[in-house]
């Protein structure tokens, strides 16, 4: 056998392994519902923002717990925890992602990832509400 | 009836669209003239090449042209046109005008293409022979990027975004009823403005430098295609590989910029964070790096033709995915800083279907002379362990592309894949481990011979440096104490790699700078991996919140810390404090000083002041940018993660505003806090002047001696007065209108020995406050030194390429 052809071997060894690794190293998008099944494993989860009920934020109080209600796609809401200080205008995010686990009735979330509209070249409706501000006597 | 819309400027639109058709209209006949050009048989004169020139031409004016149209549209607010409204606005700093032209995709297109326009004309002037081959791709290559811009409509299939449309076409518009008005321009007061995380002069810098990193690799590409196209499949890796040079020089400096922007100006902390977007445009660098050391083999002794072929041609269409990644709004959930989807992904997937589908067909036709087997190089050569270096950097470049290619895995087979949770940690757990190798390989590699080495001599020749490195690494790690082996082995690899280069420039070149590019550039290379292992794994957070409820060790939470204004903090082996918060235009600047304890006179000395600020936005949200102090070994960075923006302080209004006040049994000597103060019950005095205070001779007076102590250490006195008028008690409060505080005497309590006092503070006093976190990044400097070395090295390599060149 040629030293290219062990070589080659190596290679595709190498490269199976890393298929390997990420695809049992990946996480999993799922709902709640997957997530209190499995509670301990980490799931990232996409969701919206429940606007109706209040943040918990109290930095006076612990400026690293930051608590909101999070509906996920298929309707489940959760109270979410995150380690961290409240994200700038999280107010205003459209989806919410959350990359945690379950623990007892809370998800605890070690990341959150925000699309917020028009963060970056924008979405439609927020660019007809920013117009439509200035157009109300126009039309 | 036609409606005659009013305070238009439809003559721009109007030229701009000609350019745009013009552009691709002369970049597809300059394609077709180069084709022709070197398929002419006759040598005698070649008629295609005026008009492939000419062409050409009128393609680098067009281009040119719409680069200064948009510039100009955006420097006079034209916002009839929607690009134009989209990303600028008229309060916009002239500074940050061109990044309004690249914020958008059609802009960046534009960019790209200019720097090919710009390298192309370098081609026809300087290649030669090989114009007309290399032209050929390129003007092909330009074809597909001009088609970009085209705006144009078949049947629902969309090709290209048009950035001359006018706001009141765009579908984003086209229904509004005021647009169905003549005077609806008088309507739209500014543009949308320039997202903020893009108003920073990184970001006027970072994506032109990446671009023309970009179209740097289209040039090897179009060398190696040409190459085939000619028959010339050998011939063409000399002339590719100064390009190739200059592809990971600029590259790389792009790449690198890209973190600098991450680090001075993004919230993550830190300057590489495994970002989608970030590896995109890493991984086609690492393959070019690799396709570089192929092409330097071959040049030196005729083997590894294929594998330049293959990497040379890999790197470019690498480019094509990572654009295909970030444009084609596929990376959605994973990347916050992605461009969304314009609808173009399926124009996107056909430029790098054909350019890959190109460079198989034209490997596959070449098959022959391209497999050319030749005797192996024996396992001491200096060629063996370039291509084994070359393997390394595919396996981590193979590695990065697969993670982050998951949200296009999960489309194509219809999964729910997420990224690894801890995903940072998870391509470290990876590319430490190669990146120790590689450095391992940089060590030795320069002192391999061509052909064949005597392993002795070279073992004599490394010895110094190993043990030299071996000292250091046992020293580092004592000092910092490495909780993983992986980081020690780095460690040692890449200390190691720095110094044998160094000593193989001083004691092999002796000095001679003509010919130490390569050992510069790796010793640059071993700086960045230095740098960024000890900033990285031995940051720490100072601003540790010691007092938060633990959640457990897999939920930490106390790396923010709650600052009041005017508090001072122990943070590390500062003491900081938050001294006000300044609004200027759209920034809030938060003034952070950072103090030092003086052991001798217990005084507090001021080392320096950060201002991290929030930048105000209200359509794009508010940003919050970092600041950084730098000093030689270290760096201390500052983030406020979270204020209240909203002004609290009321107007100081003297006379009113008091809350309702807070009532405390107190004995003497006994100290309480207010917002913004320490009040201390020091004594009573019952030697009170009845006179001055207009009281009754009989009354029984006793006067609080209150010592109030504010957060500038500054002492108040205040003394409430209790008043017994026979069975009536009654009191007179006193104020301290500095600090917006009022004190009454309320009564005595005999029986306890305590005394009651109430303190009501102003609603002004609600006391500010910012959530800041602060990290030190240690030697971080080693970081940018080996930017700076890698630069310089590259750029020397470069130039002995295109001397012996000239010379050949």
């Amino acid at each position: 056998m040629k030293k290219m052809h062990i070589i080659g071997i190596i290679i595709i060894a190498v490269a199976l392994a890393v298929v390997v690794s990420t695809i049992s190293n990946s996480s999993t998008y799922a709902p709640f519902k997957t997530a209190i099944e499995n509670e301990g494993s980490t799931f990232h989860v996409v969701g919206k923002l429940n606007k109706e009920k209040e943040f918990i934020y109290n930095p006076e109080v612990n400026a690293n717990l930051f608590g909101f209600y999070l509906v996920d796609n298929e309707g489940l809401e959760k109270k979410v925890l995150y380690n961290g200080s409240k994200p700038q205008d999280f107010e205003r995010s459209e989806q919410i992602v959350v990359v945690g686990k379950m623990d007892g009735d809370e998800f605890h979330a070690s990341q959150i990832l925000m699309k917020c509209p028009s963060k970056y070249n924008g979405n439609q409706q927020d660019q007809l509400k920013a117009v439509s501000g200035d157009t109300e006597a126009a039309s | 009836m036609e409606i005659q819309y009013q305070g238009e400027h439809l003559g721009f639109g109007i030229l701009g669209n000609i350019l745009i058709i013009l552009s691709f209209a002369t970049a597809l006949l300059s394609a077709i003239s180069y084709y022709f050009s070197f398929n002419q048989k006759s040598e005698i004169s070649n008629s295609w090449n005026p008009l492939a020139r000419l062409s050409f031409g009128v393609h680098a004016v067009s281009v040119f042209g719409i680069i200064f149209l948009i510039y100009y549209l955006i420097h006079g607010h034209f916002f009839e046109y929607y690009y134009i409204w989209q990303h600028s606005n008229s309060v916009l700093p002239m500074k940050y005008m061109w990044a309004c032209l690249w914020e958008g995709q059609e802009g960046s297109f534009l960019i790209w293409t200019f720097w090919h326009v710009v390298l192309s004309f370098i081609i026809i002037k300087k290649a030669g022979t090989w114009e007309a081959p290399v032209m050929f791709t390129m003007m092909i290559i330009q074809t597909f990027l001009a088609s970009m811009l085209l705006g144009l409509e078949f049947g629902g299939i969309k090709i290209g975004s048009n950035p001359f449309i006018l706001l009141r076409n765009h579908a984003d518009f086209a229904n509004l009823p005021f647009i169905q008005m003549a005077d609806y321009l008088s309507k739209i007061k500014d543009g949308r403005g320039l997202n903020p995380l893009l108003q920073n002069y990184w970001m006027v810098i970072h994506p032109p430098t990446l671009f023309l990193g970009f179209a740097a690799t289209a040039i090897p590409f179009a060398y190696a295609v040409g190459g085939m196209l000619t028959g010339r499949v050998k011939e063409w890796v000399k002339p590719a590989l100064p390009w190739s040079l200059f592809g990971i020089l600029i590259l790389g400096t792009g790449v690198l910029m890209g973190g600098a922007w991450a680090y001075e100006s993004l919230s993550f902390g830190g300057f590489w964070a495994w970002d989608p977007v970030e590896n995109a445009s890493l991984v086609p660098w690492l393959v070019l790096v690799g396709a570089t050391h192929v092409m330097i083999i071959f040049n030196k002794n005729g083997t590894s033709l294929h594998s330049s072929y293959i990497l040379c041609t890999l790197s470019f269409i690498l480019v094509l995915y990572s654009t295909f990644l970030t444009r084609s709004g596929i990376l959605g959930d994973t990347s916050v800083h992605a461009f969304t989807d314009l609808g173009m992904k399926g124009q996107l997937l056909i430029y790098m279907v054909f350019f890959f589908v190109l460079a198989v067909f034209l490997s596959i036709k070449n098959r022959k002379l391209l497999y050319t087997q030749s005797e192996e190089d024996p396992i001491s050569s200096r060629e063996f362990w370039m291509f084994m270096g070359m393997l390394i950097l595919v396996i981590s470049a193979i590695q990065i592309s697969i993670t982050t290619s998951i949200p296009v895995i999960n489309k194509l087979f219809n999964l729910k894949m997420a990224p690894p949770a801890d995903a940072i940690d998870f391509y470290n757990s990876w590319q430490i481990p190669l990146a120790a190798v590689i450095a391992l390989l940089m060590s030795l590699g320069l002192y391999f011979k061509w052909k064949q080495t005597d392993m002795k001599t070279m073992a004599k020749k490394l010895l110094l440096s190993f043990v030299v490195s071996l000292l250091i690494t046992i020293g580092v790690h004592y000092y910092f104490q490495f909780d993983r082996i992986q980081l020690v082995l780095l460690l040692f690899t890449s200390t190691w790699a720095f110094i044998s280069n160094l000593d193989y420039f001083i004691r092999v070149l002796k000095g001679n700078i003509a010919k130490s590019g390569a050992s510069i550039a790796h010793m640059g290379i071993a700086f960045i991996l230095l740098g960024s292992l000890i900033a990285n794994s031995e940051k720490t957070v100072i601003s540790q919140n010691r007092l938060n409820v633990d959640l457990g060790k897999d939920f930490p939470n106390n790396e923010n810390i709650l600052l009041y204004k005017g508090d001072t903090l122990p943070m590390g082996e500062y003491y900081v404090t938050y001294k006000d918060k300044i609004k200027e235009g759209i920034h809030i600047r938060y003034e952070v000083e950072y103090l030092k304890a003086n052991h001798t006179t217990g005084q507090f000395q001021k080392e320096f002041s950060l201002f991290p600020f929030v930048q105000l936005n209200d359509r794009m949200g508010n940003v919050s940018e970092p600041s950084t102090q730098h000093f030689i070994d270290r760096d201390i960075y500052t983030h406020v993660t979270y204020a209240e923006l909203d002004d609290k302080e009321v107007e100081k209004n003297e006379n009113e505003g008091y809350k309702p006040g807070k009532k405390y049994q107190l004995s003497i000597g006994d100290t309480i806090t207010t917002s913004n103060s320490l009040v201390v019950l020091q004594s009573l005095n019952k030697d009170v002047d009845k006179d001055l205070l207009m009281l009754q001779e009989s009354d029984l007076v006793v006067a609080a001696n209150i010592l109030v102590m504010d957060v500038n250490k500054k002492m108040h006195q205040a003394n409430p007065v209790f008043i017994l008028r026979g069975s009536e008690a009654f009191n007179r409060p006193v104020e301290i209108s500095e600090l917006g505080l009022r004190f009454a005497f309320i009564k005595i309590i005999p029986e306890e020995n305590k005394f009651e006092i109430e303190v009501s503070e102003k609603e002004g006093n609600a006391r500010e406050f910012i959530i800041m976190k602060a990290i030190i990044f240690p030697y971080i400097n080693i970081l940018w030194v080996g930017c700076l070395l890698m630069i310089i090295g590259t750029w020397i390599a470069i130039i002995k390429r295109i001397k012996k060149l000239r010379t050949a």
